[in-house]
């Protein structure tokens, strides 16, 4: 089913948590509208309870296909679907969060559970509980301006989980955090991992690829080259980079 | 319902907080302030031109709120990538039009409430007796910013803030003009101009008809069976634009 609309299709148990085929984007960029292929045929699935890593160099396609799965941008011909009942269901992260200046960590999370369905004191406990979680309880009245780039990254993480999603999807979660911040968003990851989530992650930083997924796609100029299990990876190259080099550079 | 309101309240905190909006008032209070000053060189019609300067003052800056507001609105949505965040989750075009519009119409009763409440204090003081009326001509200003609120967000979904804020102050000036324009075209007789000025009539609302300033400074008698009309029309006018411009944003990619 193709993911044009922005609800997401209905649940059914034995499908795919994502299941990408054929994707292409083509977009129209400049004065003289001239026609960019992002995506040249996107294919990968990710199955439930999977933490999967969607790696490529720069200008691959990562981003795109994971807006395209949201349905922020519309596909050109293939198709995406995803086995969770809508986007009530989803939770998301954008790469380089933005969010509202003026308004306050608690603030901004009480806002986003106010877009879901949630009763009040379910709210108030996932806000405070997601605070706790991702370590900003201290600045959870502290405007969104003052915040730090590590501080806007795990805010982002922790409205991406305060529908309590079934699937999660992470734009370069590791991106401007700090050691300390990095072990508490991998800890995040893995007790998604443990309570039966499907994940799946953007990132460049492949140790983390290395020792949070169980499956991983590398893409490269808007097409999946290769997709497996990080052991099938291991398998042919010492380390997961010396395998990523391989790939993108054959 | 749920959704508009969160969106409208979030909107609304972000408002009201941000500092130039608090500048922006101070200033059109000082403005209006200015008006005793202009009474005083005034001969004898003290409280008439305070009156006059004091509701061209709310109109003019309550124009600049609602226009530089709504123009900022949805577009920084769209800049800044905060849409990534609304519409990653189950939010619907509609609730986010009707939020941000909604949170507009909060933020403008704010500061017209504000300037509209100094200057009935102002002129309570100068001419020694209360005149509701100030406040009546006030909240018809409020009637034609909600409209032209509507049209910036729609030019907003169309191209960038500073062309929907131009476009916005367009309508407005336009709207003021438009019943003018209308009978002078029936002056001239050509059929051409006289179709062309009444789709423009249609189009662009007639901002004058519900301008009751003349009326309150005693210039005029104001006809309320044609204002409540016309406020009617003015209301309808904004259900349509706001359709629009959710129809316009669905056509977007992010």
């Amino acid at each position: 089913m193709s993911n044009s609309q922005r609800d997401t299709p209905q649940h059914e148990g034995s499908r795919p948590a994502v299941l990408v085929s054929g994707l292409h984007k083509t977009v129209r960029v400049g004065f003289r509208a001239r026609r960019l292929e992002i995506l040249k045929g996107v294919d990968f699935e990710v199955r439930r309870g999977d933490v999967f890593g969607l790696l490529g160099p720069n200008g691959a396609g990562k981003t795109t296909s994971v807006k395209v799965i949201l349905g922020l941008m519309r596909p050109t011909s293939g198709s995406v679907s995803i086995g969770v009942e809508g986007l009530a269901n989803v939770g998301y992260l954008p790469e380089n969060p933005y969010f509202y200046d003026y308004l306050s960590g608690r603030e901004f999370l009480g806002f986003c559970a106010n877009l879901f369905a949630l009763d009040a004191d379910v709210r108030r406990e996932r806000v405070e509980g997601l605070l706790q979680d991702v370590g900003l309880v201290q600045a959870g009245d502290v405007h969104l301006r003052k915040y730090s780039k590590g501080m806007l990254q795990r805010i982002g993480i922790a409205q991406a989980l305060v529908n309590d999603p079934e699937l999660v999807l992470l734009d370069e979660p590791m991106t401007g955090l700090d050691p300390v911040g990095r072990v508490e968003v991998k800890r995040i990851i893995e007790s998604l991992r443990e309570r039966g989530k499907t994940v799946l992650f953007n990132s460049h930083i492949l140790s983390d690829v290395h020792e949070l997924c169980s499956r991983i796609a590398i893409m490269r100029e808007g097409r999946v080259i290769w997709q497996g299990t990080v052991p099938e990876a291991l398998a042919e190259a010492p380390t997961l980079e010396d395998f990523f080099m391989k790939v993108v550079q054959a | 319902m749920r959704q508009v309101r969160a969106i409208a309240v979030n909107t609304f905190k972000e408002t009201i907080r941000d500092r130039i909006m608090a500048v922006i008032v101070v200033f059109a209070l000082l403005m209006i302030a200015a008006g005793l000053w202009l009474g005083s060189i005034s001969l004898g019609e003290q409280g008439r031109m305070m009156k006059d300067f004091g509701l061209v003052t709310v109109t003019a800056f309550g124009l600049i709120v609602a226009v530089f507001v709504a123009a900022g609105l949805v577009h920084k949505e769209v800049e800044k990538r905060t849409v990534y965040v609304l519409f990653s989750k189950p939010v619907s075009l509609v609730a986010f039009i009707s939020g941000k519009f909604v949170c507009l119409c909060a933020t403008m009763a704010v500061v017209l409430a504000g300037m509209g409440l100094f200057l009935f204090a102002l002129v309570w003081m100068v001419d020694g007796r209360p005149s509701g009326m100030v406040l009546l001509a006030v909240l018809m200003v409020y009637v034609q910013l909600l409209a032209i609120i509507a049209v910036t967000i729609f030019f907003s979904t169309l191209g960038s803030a500073i062309l929907a804020s131009v476009l916005g102050i367009c309508v407005f000036v336009a709207g003021q003009l438009s019943q003018n324009v209308l009978s002078l075209t029936r002056l001239g007789k050509n059929s051409l101009t006289e179709a062309l000025s009444w789709v423009i009539y249609v189009i662009i609302p007639n901002f004058s008809a519900v301008d009751v300033k003349a009326g309150v400074v005693g210039e005029q008698t104001l006809a309320w069976g044609q204002i409540g009309l016309w406020t009617a029309y003015l209301l309808a006018y904004v259900v349509v634009v706001l359709a629009l411009a959710a129809l316009v944003f669905r056509r977007k990619e992010f």
